[in-house]
């Protein structure tokens, strides 16, 4: 029994470790992928055939190139354009609660749940 | 001529609508066992007549008959027949007239199943039917009547967009709509069993069905708009988290809840609340979906041609349904006493509820949180796939777990776990995923522990499910096949969909004619690019071969720029060669003021084994439809 679980964490553990050790995802895709095409209606910069598209791929390109990050790319792009071409919005002042309202229902979630399994609960709605 | 016909079945359909109102009400006081056969020959009649006006705009496309907008809008005598059955409903006037057949024909099939059942119940809900289907019939007549005419009429139609002329998109509208306009039977039902004190457990006997058919129905309309999307817009995914595909997905979410908790009212009497609020929340969100499609407030692909009065009709609809929801809710909901043991079936179910209820939450919040910004401060921001992924997969781990021992637990109280079966399936799912890290490079953790958990669900399930495949004849331990085939279906769904992500290959270049480019693994030629005419379109195809290192052809492909002339329209096919394993996948478009082409090229493995997946979760379901055995 003690094996098992030992053997088992110890897998996990040098799974985790050994998967660490690669890393080539393109990163001009990802960019492209998180970035929305302003002119198009709901398409990605990696998806759309536009010539905003092609531009911004351009420039993301170049910036590649001259040796600039992800976060960099995407910090040069939002003051351009606004927050409006990231997908992946950041966080700060106008988008806290989209981050945490989530969580916070699950949370609520579960405080039902625990309440309904503690005792029998006398309720006329819920 | 059509037009006047079309409108006049319209008309009777609205009339016959007030009828059945009128008449449910007053045998409602009639001191009757059941109702009496005039409501059911005025819901026949109903049903006769929305069909016909149906037929009717059917009819007008199919004879081309221009002197009607809407054919002359979205039609064109060339067109090929299935598109231009198709066309009906690929506009808002004509998907609107089939919401409303939708709406007719579930009236009219739940009423005549449940004959006798409850008087009360049954002339309640054919009632709150009716209320419905005569609210979006005004809405029809009043902004979007589909047999308005034209004058003088045109010689030809305007055509259908391209776009939309596939055979995908033909029959993905109905199925979306069988799934959720269907759940508005559950709603006026739901509504019903409130006022009408109708037992709980019957309630959950008799709207079963009709949970598990709208669910079948929405699961496929999903999958078949994400098959169209894989092809047919080239952007080589499947899943874009539109705001339009998560207003099909929050319906499905809550479907997916109710027709899990509405077993624990049907077996355990209990959470009636609980599933009248699902019952009532799936079709209001159907509709707030609607609303935020139809009004033009979303900035999304599927934004169909939209005006702010419709939006406005729908907005008050909307507000009326829920606020009546609401009072009737307040009004009528009996004291309800219950507890569940944790190691239960009824405990297994309310945390599918958990979970279910999360994702919708999280789904709506995303797709509407930009819309209050930019009214509240006027900023506009954009929340696309990275905010999904990283919110609701990691939740995906504890919830495949969970649907593993779900199924086999039982009801009020189970045996406890047996930890021993537990390890050993992990150890076998981790040493599986052990060897696919080994395989591919991988680094993502999220994706190898997403690997484990989904191996997990489908080792058990296989394991259950061989299990009472064996013994017949231990009854006592009775597990629902069904729901053990659906659950094995979303553990391969979750792990194909995470090898997918990881093992993708992808490669965006700009090539002129003739040209040759040299890629990590792959060399790729753009070798020759001819046009052709077809019957409403000019095409440019493209020869691409794709070459491995040692300059062995793996694949030639064929993407094609088509130039449709009715509408003018440019559309990109995507050029894809599929096998079980991997697909192939190739896009090409013309760059403008220059000679050279934007060529994608995908590497998408198991594109058909996601698909497929899919298709076992709908299995399941279908199983448990057709019999009980299972």
């Amino acid at each position: 029994m003690k094996n098992f679980k030992q053997l088992f964490i110890s897998l996990i553990f040098f799974g985790i470790l050994f998967s660490n050790l690669f890393a080539n995802d393109n990163l001009q895709n990802k960019i492209y992928k998180n970035l929305r095409c302003i002119v198009c209606q709901g398409q990605s910069i990696a998806d759309s055939n536009s010539d905003f598209a092609n531009t911004i791929k351009s420039v993301v390109n170049d910036k590649v190139n001259e040796g600039m990050n992800e976060k960099q790319i995407y910090n040069f792009l939002s003051q351009k354009y606004g927050d409006w071409i990231l997908y992946n919005p950041p966080l700060k002042g106008n988008s806290y609660l989209l981050w945490i309202l989530p969580y916070v229902f699950f949370i609520i979630g579960a405080i039902v749940l625990f309440f309904l399994l503690k005792k029998t609960l006398k309720h006329k709605r819920y | 001529m059509l037009s006047e016909l079309g409108n006049l079945s319209v008309l009777i359909s609205i009339i016959l609508s007030f009828f059945l109102i009128f008449f449910s009400l007053r045998e409602l006081k009639l001191n009757l066992i059941k109702p009496t056969s005039k409501i059911i020959n005025l819901s026949r009649l109903q049903l006769s007549f929305t069909i016909m006006s149906f037929i009717i705009l059917l009819l007008g496309y199919l004879f081309s008959d221009f002197s009607i907008i809407n054919v002359y809008e979205n039609s064109h005598s060339t067109k090929p027949l299935l598109y231009k059955v198709s066309g009906v409903w690929g506009n808002h006037e004509g998907s609107l007239l089939l919401w409303i057949n939708v709406l007719v024909i579930f009236s009219y099939l739940f009423f005549k199943k449940n004959i006798g059942v409850n008087k009360k119940f049954q002339l309640l809900t054919l009632i709150f039917q009716n209320i419905l289907i005569l609210g979006f019939f005004i809405f029809l007549v009043t902004t979007s009547n589909p047999f308005s005419k034209i004058f003088p009429v045109p010689q030809e139609g305007l055509g259908l967009n391209p776009i939309l002329q596939d055979p995908a998109l033909a029959i993905h509208p109905p199925l979306l709509y069988l799934g959720f306009v269907g759940s508005s039977i559950y709603f006026s039902a739901a509504l019903a069993s409130l006022i009408s004190k109708f037992d709980g457990k019957n309630f959950a006997t008799v709207s079963k069905p009709w949970v598990l058919i709208s669910w079948l129905f929405q699961t496929l309309g999903i999958l078949v708009g994400s098959i169209w999307a894989y092809y047919e817009l080239g952007w080589g995914g499947y899943w874009f988290w539109d705001p339009v595909e998560n207003s099909s997905l929050i319906p499905w979410f809550l479907m997916t809840a109710l027709f899990h908790s509405i077993l624990v009212l049907e077996k355990r009497d209990g959470i009636y609340l609980w599933v009248i609020i699902l019952s009532i929340l799936t079709f209001t969100m159907s509709v707030t979906g609607t609303f935020l499609v139809r009004s033009g407030i979303l900035n999304s692909v599927h934004t169909f041609a939209n005006d702010p009065s419709r939006g406005m009709f729908i907005l008050t609809f909307l507000s009326i349904m829920i606020f009546s929801s609401v009072y009737i809710f307040y009004k009528f909901s009996p004291t309800e006493e219950r507890s569940f043991k944790f190691f239960s079936k009824e405990f297994f179910i309310l945390t599918n509820n958990w979970f279910m209820i999360f994702f919708l939450i999280t789904v709506l919040i995303g797709t509407i949180y930009p819309i209050f910004l930019e009214v509240l401060t006027s900023q506009k921001i954009s929340i696309g796939p990275p905010y999904y992924n990283t919110v609701l997969a990691p939740f995906l781990i504890p919830l495949l777990f969970i649907m593993a021992y779900g199924p086999k637990t039982s009801w009020i109280i189970s045996k406890p776990f047996k930890i021993k079966k537990i390890l050993f399936t992990l150890l076998i799912s981790s040493l599986i995923t052990f060897f696919i890290i080994f395989l591919i490079d991988q680094k993502n953790y999220l994706i190898n522990i997403l690997l484990i958990s989904s191996l997990y669900l489908i080792l058990q399930s296989l394991f259950d499910l061989f299990k009472n495949l064996d013994n017949k004849k231990q009854k006592k331990t009775f597990v629902n096949k069904s729901s053990l085939v659906s659950h094995l279906g979303f553990g391969l769904f979750i792990f194909f969909i995470s090898l997918n992500s990881i093992m993708s290959i992808e490669y965006d270049l700009n090539i002129k004619v003739g040209e040759k480019k040299q890629l990590n693994e792959f060399e790729i030629s753009l070798d020759d690019l001819k046009v052709y005419d077809d019957k409403n379109f000019k095409k440019f195809v493209g020869d691409v071969t794709i070459l491995d290192n040692k300059n062995n052809i793996i694949e030639k492909l064929k993407p094609e720029i088509r130039i449709y002339n009715s509408p003018e329209t440019i559309t990109y096919e995507a050029s894809i060669k599929s096998n079980i394993f991997s697909d192939t996948y190739v896009t090409m478009s013309n760059i403008s003021r220059s000679e050279f082409y934007n060529i994608k090229f995908h590497k998408k493995p198991f594109m058909n084994l996601i698909w497929l997946s899919t298709i076992l979760i709908v299995f399941g379901g279908f199983l448990r439809a057709i019999g009980r055995k299972f």
